[in-house]
């Protein structure tokens, strides 16, 4: 499989980048890691005229704690993110996310940034970028845009990226007090990608949920949290028969996927019983 | 791969009908089609870029109404062929009158081919359920719109 011709460009820095994507506008595509955009190139579902790459851009690539945030630049890879220090200690849920997602060279090529812009509906770090109401910078000639998680996913493949926008960082507040976090997944045998992906964020307090924030990917055209099933935990100690009520909500409100592996009514059953699992093990974790 | 629900809207059964058998119209209401020729009798050639986001491919396609009985029922076939494979689909639509506004049932079944099967398999009912939200959507505006005569519009 051959891509169809395109032009090439390495920026040498992201004000170049914008520029060039000024200049070139629809026909370009911004190339990232590329583990999702080359493969569709070279089936040719994909045939932009000019890609502009960032991968020379090292200031694009770090993980720092400033401004009581998290600081991820866009080109940071899946592999730098499962093996950071600083985020096993104050934001484990990525670190173990990054463990999940496809193999192990789309983990060390692969980058958050081109993940998120790419949007994948079965992508790994929506669930967990939704959880952890994380902000998405994106960066154009007009500055810096900042966009809620929760307003960035638009449907399958589509976020609120404008034309002319490049992701330049994630941004996730710092926890309140020791957080309840974990991502659990059930792996496409074949893909790697997520059937059903859940990620739970919570505050636990004198053995009641303070707070839930729980991202779920997979199961829709788009991920979504499931707030039926986190308001249903709020205030409440996470005992076997919240959990059975809250979780029985996780595919609440939204069009559950079907394809030739998975039928719809399974895949809610499995969100519905991930949903449990993952919340199950954020609390152990913090016993 | 089946497609159905209902889908209700605020106009009077004849005019959804009229957009409905109108090429000016339908060119709208199909997402991505660019142009549409009539080769017949409701037989029309149509050029339509269909997909998701930047993936998308450019397919040529045949769309013909038939069983029209005005103004309960009809049947749209789409065939479109293109690079990234094939699509085959028809869809029968039923409209009920409903005191003033319509309700539209509709049942449809997509083939689909090719490559865009083989690699794009999960994401095809979707992006079906996706693009007929879309036809209905544009039918909506250009039904409930003040100006009757929208379908020369914008």
């Amino acid at each position: 499989m051959i891509p169809a011709n395109f032009d090439y460009i390495a920026a040498k820095s992201l004000d170049e980048a914008i520029s060039l994507l000024a200049k070139h506008k629809d026909d370009a595509k911004i190339l990232a890691g590329g583990h999702s955009l080359l493969p569709a190139m070279k089936l040719r579902l994909m045939q932009p005229k000019v890609l502009i790459d960032l991968g020379r851009i090292r200031d694009l690539s770090y993980i720092k704690e400033e401004g009581g945030q998290i600081r991820i630049g866009a080109m940071t890879t899946h592999f730098q993110i499962e093996i950071s220090d600083v985020l096993r200690r104050s934001c484990p849920l990525l670190p173990e996310t990054a463990g999940h997602l496809g193999d192990m060279q789309v983990r060390n090529k692969g980058t958050v940034g081109g993940s998120l812009a790419h949007s994948d509906p079965a992508a790994d770090w929506p669930a967990a970028i939704l959880a952890l109401d994380a902000e998405i910078i994106a960066a154009s000639a007009k500055g810096d845009r900042v966009i809620k998680a929760t307003d960035f996913f638009v449907e399958m493949l589509t976020t609120s990226l404008e034309p002319g926008e490049i992701l330049r960082e994630i941004r996730i507040p710092a926890a309140k007090g020791k957080a309840a976090q974990a991502y659990v997944k059930v792996r496409h045998p074949a893909s790697g990608f997520a059937v059903v992906g859940v990620a739970v964020n919570l505050s636990i307090n004198g053995g009641k949920c303070q707070s839930a924030a729980i991202g779920i990917t997979g199961v829709s055209p788009k991920a979504y949290r499931a707030s039926k099933v986190e308001s249903a935990l709020k205030g409440n100690a996470l005992d076997a028969k919240t959990l059975s009520v809250a979780c029985a909500h996780a595919a609440d409100g939204v069009d559950v996927n079907s394809d030739l592996y998975a039928s719809a009514e399974y895949r809610k059953q499995l969100a519905t019983v991930y949903t449990r699992r993952a919340i199950e093990t954020a609390t152990a974790r913090v016993k | 791969m089946k497609i159905e629900g209902t889908q209700k809207i605020g106009a009077p059964r004849d005019r959804i009908f009229a957009a409905l058998v109108d090429p000016a119209i339908l060119q709208k209401c199909i997402p991505g089609c660019e142009q549409m020729e009539k080769t017949g009798d409701n037989q029309y050639k149509a050029k339509l870029t269909a997909g998701v986001g930047p993936v998308k491919g450019i397919f040529t396609a045949t769309i013909s109404l038939q069983e029209i009985v005005a103004p309960e029922h009809y049947k749209l076939v789409v065939e479109g062929k293109g690079q990234p494979g094939f699509v085959k689909g028809s869809g029968e639509l039923n409209l009920r009158d409903d005191g003033g506004a319509t309700e539209i049932q509709y049942t449809g079944d997509v083939n689909v081919g090719g490559l865009i099967a083989s690699v794009g398999q999960r994401m095809i009912q979707a992006t079906a359920n996706m693009l007929t939200g879309r036809f209905f959507k544009v039918l909506e505006a250009e039904t409930t719109s003040n100006n009757p005569a929208s379908s020369t519009g914008t």
